[in-house]
């Protein structure tokens, strides 16, 4: 009896030991305990006045070749690493573009036909045994050239080609040539040491923002042959860092000891002082970037050890807000505020995505889609709509987004300039009478409503999508064992399936590429079809005909006219249900100057931070 | 001498098993492991773009053909290169099987050795409190998930709502105060999940042998507990438990430990092999799978060899 006493009590000393120490370490995470935290930020300058930067990603780039480079997270990296033609101003919003490597603005000849560019001389490839005697060689016209045509070489495994592909003269045939980079492309040359000129097809605004994404870094032929596949982790380009290593956790860039002098000017750059008067960058006018000695680049997928490293304090120094920490870093929604011990340990920006998040028809499949039938496919239309209509954008935005999503109609983005903000919020406006009503005078009921399978990446957030969904359906009378989560294992599988034209309902997200509306629209033009980036597979003759004219047009009130018209079209057939850009929180600590982003600027700010 | 013709009889029947496991691996991976294709095309691809992916990653090529591919591969080392970063496999595995070791090692021993003890005292206290209270500390091991150990330890002992004495993630090792001040938090969280599993084990093996006539004869003529427990327990009980430490080497030594690795920012083999097998990066996969099963069997001469030397009742037939 004695032994079993002292064994409970042993056994309850454990396990309250236990509970305490599990207890400690979430109240400890919690919010309330850290309303006075102190974060002991540490200075990263060394005794010897070397400057490291720490910055952190929520993913990992599997590699640092240009050609592929088609995540955020290898483009912020690539971009430090490599030089583009062009590049946007650091400050100003909405983006604009802005010489990089190229002297100037594009001469672009009367008929948009013909660009020329010329680059600055001086510029050199980092240092790299790749070159004679290890020293990199100045950057001509001629590798820009090269850079280009190795998106067009299969050998290479572009992810980019679809930017110039149809577009630039000659580029394509060449492609089918055989990819011999001796033989020249009238469309792309070389015209002297410092001079590129580009002939199109047909007119293609776009160009010049495609001349300042990672995919269009400019990369040495030597290093290309000398490391052949593993040119991805020895990556060598001109830009202001230069890579010291790379694995599965980090990268670490080192600053480029030779990187062209060019003073900041944060006028023309779009400093503002009531915007970013906060951020000190005020003091780095008329300083040469880079300024921090090293880049650390810290790729942590996982949101509880990213924000354990971020108020250590002597870790990483920048982190988006992963979501369940939002509760504890915010003080209200409406008006967006944050908790005092954030506001006193750390900087913060409230930034909306470019991108955006929405879900869709695959008009291919007769399920919603077209069916050949007039009555059918006017029945279908009703259907699409009623979905719509029953789709709760406010319950979505505050069950996973905060409430902090801005929901939007149609599938121009507000992110840019052609964007409407008068546009009729219908599409977007829950109306569960109006949805019943629809399905009811198309002649829809629970018998003959098809079953509706929900395509979607695997995971528990996904899950959740769907199940909040099938709620939102049930509302309008939609029997729940009729619609069925689809799963797949990994994003390649779900991407195999909607290129496959399997998927009758998916949900996907968008990341804008550049700031222009043709880049959303583009998902709706009828010749992009499966296995292009018409994953709805929607033909529509009007909208292709309009896009087709729009998307050659200079930026102007007429083509913002078109492109609105267009997403009225979309918006119209009930192809999509669109959509909603979120809105994150990002921090860093205030012993770093600078202003993050990881949208349309992408890695380009990082040549301009600084740390105390 | 013996030994060594039993070893390389063993590795010679070791063969059918290689070919066996990598035969179905590799029939795995390629009807039902993810299609590298959809990963790598761009955003507006077409069908002839998506031929070109397929021809370069040897997917129109027929299946046997890929599988005698994989098998000069298994012959010569050389697995090629990775489909998603380039790098030459050998190197990825040269890099990271390293520091997964260093990584794991740590924690594998102590959850082995201290595991060994405590199922000695519990064996030996069988029945009494000190028993009791070492199984429910295992059983609370064993019932916490790992990942919720990692991340209780990492916020007790490296963040700053905890004692902030060790870094959070991280793996510059460069001398020994480096590398105890990187692997101290991840060997807690593993020796504290490990002993779970690991004792409970071992005292149900040591109990077992407790009760033998031999253990009872030693008591009867009043041998010290220590030399009862060394020689008539613990060494009679070593083949169930060699069984079970040499099993596990080789998932130490390929697999690493994915969650550790994530969640300590630790570059090592359990990272890369995850991304391998959600990406289908089908060089690494294929080598993680040939390494693991030529491991195993070496292994399981290595255990038969052990078996021997423990107990001299056994033949090396």
């Amino acid at each position: 009896m004695h032994r079993r006493t002292t064994f409970r009590i042993a056994r309850h000393t454990v396990e309250l030991m236990l509970l305490a120490l599990l207890l400690t370490a979430c109240y400890g995470s919690g919010d309330e305990s850290a309303q006075d935290k102190v974060i002991n930020t540490v200075s990263t300058v060394d005794a010897n006045g070397f400057k490291t930067y720490k910055h952190s990603m929520d993913g990992t780039p599997t590699t640092l070749d240009p050609v592929q480079a088609a995540t955020v997270y290898s483009n912020t990296t690539i971009l430090n690493i490599f030089d583009t033609l062009y590049s946007y101003k650091y400050l100003k919003r909405p983006y604009e573009i802005k010489p990089n490597l190229a002297t100037a603005m594009p001469e672009v000849s009367d008929d948009g036909l013909t660009y020329t560019i010329h680059i600055k001389p001086g510029v050199y490839f980092h240092d790299d045994p790749s070159f004679p005697e290890g020293k990199g060689r100045e950057v001509t016209a001629d590798d820009f050239v090269y850079s280009i045509k190795r998106h067009f070489d299969p050998k290479s495994r572009s992810q980019g080609a679809w930017l110039w592909s149809g577009k630039i003269v000659g580029l394509d045939e060449w492609k089918k040539a055989g990819s011999d980079y001796s033989q020249e492309i009238e469309g792309l040359k070389a015209l002297d040491r410092y001079t590129i000129q580009i002939k199109l097809k047909k007119p293609y605004p776009q160009l010049i923002y495609s001349l300042a994404m990672g995919f269009s870094s400019i990369v040495p032929k030597e290093a290309v042959a000398h490391y052949g596949k593993e040119f991805g982790i020895h990556p060598v380009g001109s830009g202001p860092f230069i890579l010291k290593s790379f694995d599965t956790s980090r990268a670490i860039l080192d600053k480029n000891p030779n990187f062209r002098q060019e003073p900041l000017d944060i006028y023309a750059e779009g400093y503002d002082e009531a915007k970013h008067g906060f951020t000190g960058i005020k003091a780095l006018h008329g300083k040469s970037p880079p300024f921090v000695d090293r880049i650390i680049i810290n790729y942590i997928h996982e949101t509880a050890a990213r924000w354990n490293s971020f108020t250590k304090g002597n870790e990483i120094q920048y982190t988006s807000v992963p979501k369940e920490q939002q509760n504890s870093v915010l003080a209200s929604i409406d008006p967006l505020t944050l908790q005092p011990w954030i506001e006193k340990n750390f900087h913060h920006l409230f930034g909306m995505e470019a991108g955006f998040v929405y879900s869709g028809f695959n008009m291919d499949d007769p399920t919603f889609g077209y069916t050949g039938d007039l009555n059918k496919d006017a029945m279908n239309k009703a259907l699409r709509c009623a979905i719509r209509k029953a789709f709760n954008w406010d319950q979505r935005n505050k069950a996973f987004y905060f409430g902090l999503g801005t929901v939007f109609p149609g599938v121009i983005t507000p992110a840019v300039p052609e964007y409407d903000p008068d546009m009729s919020k219908e599409s977007i406006t829950l109306d569960i009478e109006g949805a019943k009503k629809l399905l009811a005078d198309a002649g829809w009921n629970v018998d003959n409503l098809p079953t509706l399978e929900y395509h979607t990446s695997g995971g528990i957030t996904y899950r959740q999508f769907f199940e909040q969904f099938r709620g939102f359906l049930k509302k309008i009378g939609y029997p729940v064992d009729k619609v069925k989560f689809v799963p797949y294992p990994t994003f390649g599988e779900f991407n195999k399936a909607l290129k496959n034209r399997e998927t009758p309902y998916f949900s996907l997200g968008w990341g804008l590429d550049y700031p222009d509306a043709e880049n959303t629209l583009q998902l709706f033009y009828g010749p992009n079809e499966s296995p292009g980036s018409n994953n709805f597979n929607y033909k529509n003759p009007a909208f292709d005909a309009l896009f087709e004219k729009a998307r050659i047009m200079q930026p102007g009130p007429e083509r913002t006219a078109a492109y609105r018209k267009l997403n009225q079209m979309v918006v119209d057939d009930c192809v999509v249900i669109s959509g909603l850009s979120r809105n994150r929180i990002y921090l860093w600590h205030k012993n770093v100057i600078m202003l993050p982003d990881r949208e349309i600027l992408g890695g380009f700010f990082m040549r301009y931070v600084d740390v105390k | 001498m013996d030994i060594l013709k039993f070893a390389l009889r063993k590795l010679i029947n070791g063969i059918p098993l290689i070919l066996g496991v990598t035969f179905i691996s590799f029939l795995l991976m390629v009807y039902f492991g993810p299609d590298k294709t959809y990963e790598l095309l761009g955003k507006n691809p077409t069908a002839e773009e998506i031929a070109e992916i397929r021809h370069e990653l040897g997917y129109d090529q027929p299946f046997f053909k890929r599988y005698a591919h994989y098998l000069k591969e298994m012959v010569t080392l050389d697995f090629g290169h990775s489909e998603a970063t380039g790098e030459k496999v050998s190197s990825i595995l040269k890099r990271t099987m390293p520091i997964s070791l260093l990584v794991i090692l740590p924690g594998f021993i102590l959850g082995n050795v201290i595991a060994i003890l405590l199922g000695l005292v519990a064996a030996w206290y069988r029945g009494t409190w000190v028993d009791k209270t070492i199984m429910v500390g295992s059983v609370i091991g064993m019932s916490i998930s790992f990942l919720v150990v990692i991340i209780a330890f990492q916020i007790l002992l490296s963040s700053s709502y905890g004692l902030g004495w060790f870094p959070v993630r991280g793996w510059e090792v460069h001398d020994i105060p480096s590398y105890i001040y990187y692997v101290t938090v991840p060997t807690l969280a593993t020796v504290f999940v490990a002993l779970g599993y690991n004792t409970r084990f071992y005292r149900a093996v040591l109990v077992e042998e407790m009760g033998k006539d031999h253990v009872r004869t030693a008591r009867a003529f009043g041998a010290p507990p220590r030399s009862i427990m060394l020689k008539g327990v613990l060494k009679n009980a070593m083949v169930p438990i060699i069984t079970r430490i040499m099993f596990s080497i080789p998932l130490v030594v390929v697999s690493g430990s994915l969650l550790i690795e994530s969640y300590f920012g630790i570059p090592g083999v359990g990272k890369v092999t995850f991304d391998a097998i959600t990406g289908g990066d089908q060089p690494i996969l294929k080598a993680i799978v040939g390494l693991t099963a030529v491991l195993f069997v070496l292994v399981l001469i290595a255990t038969d060899i052990l078996y021997r030397v423990f107990d001299p009742r056994v033949e090396l037939k």
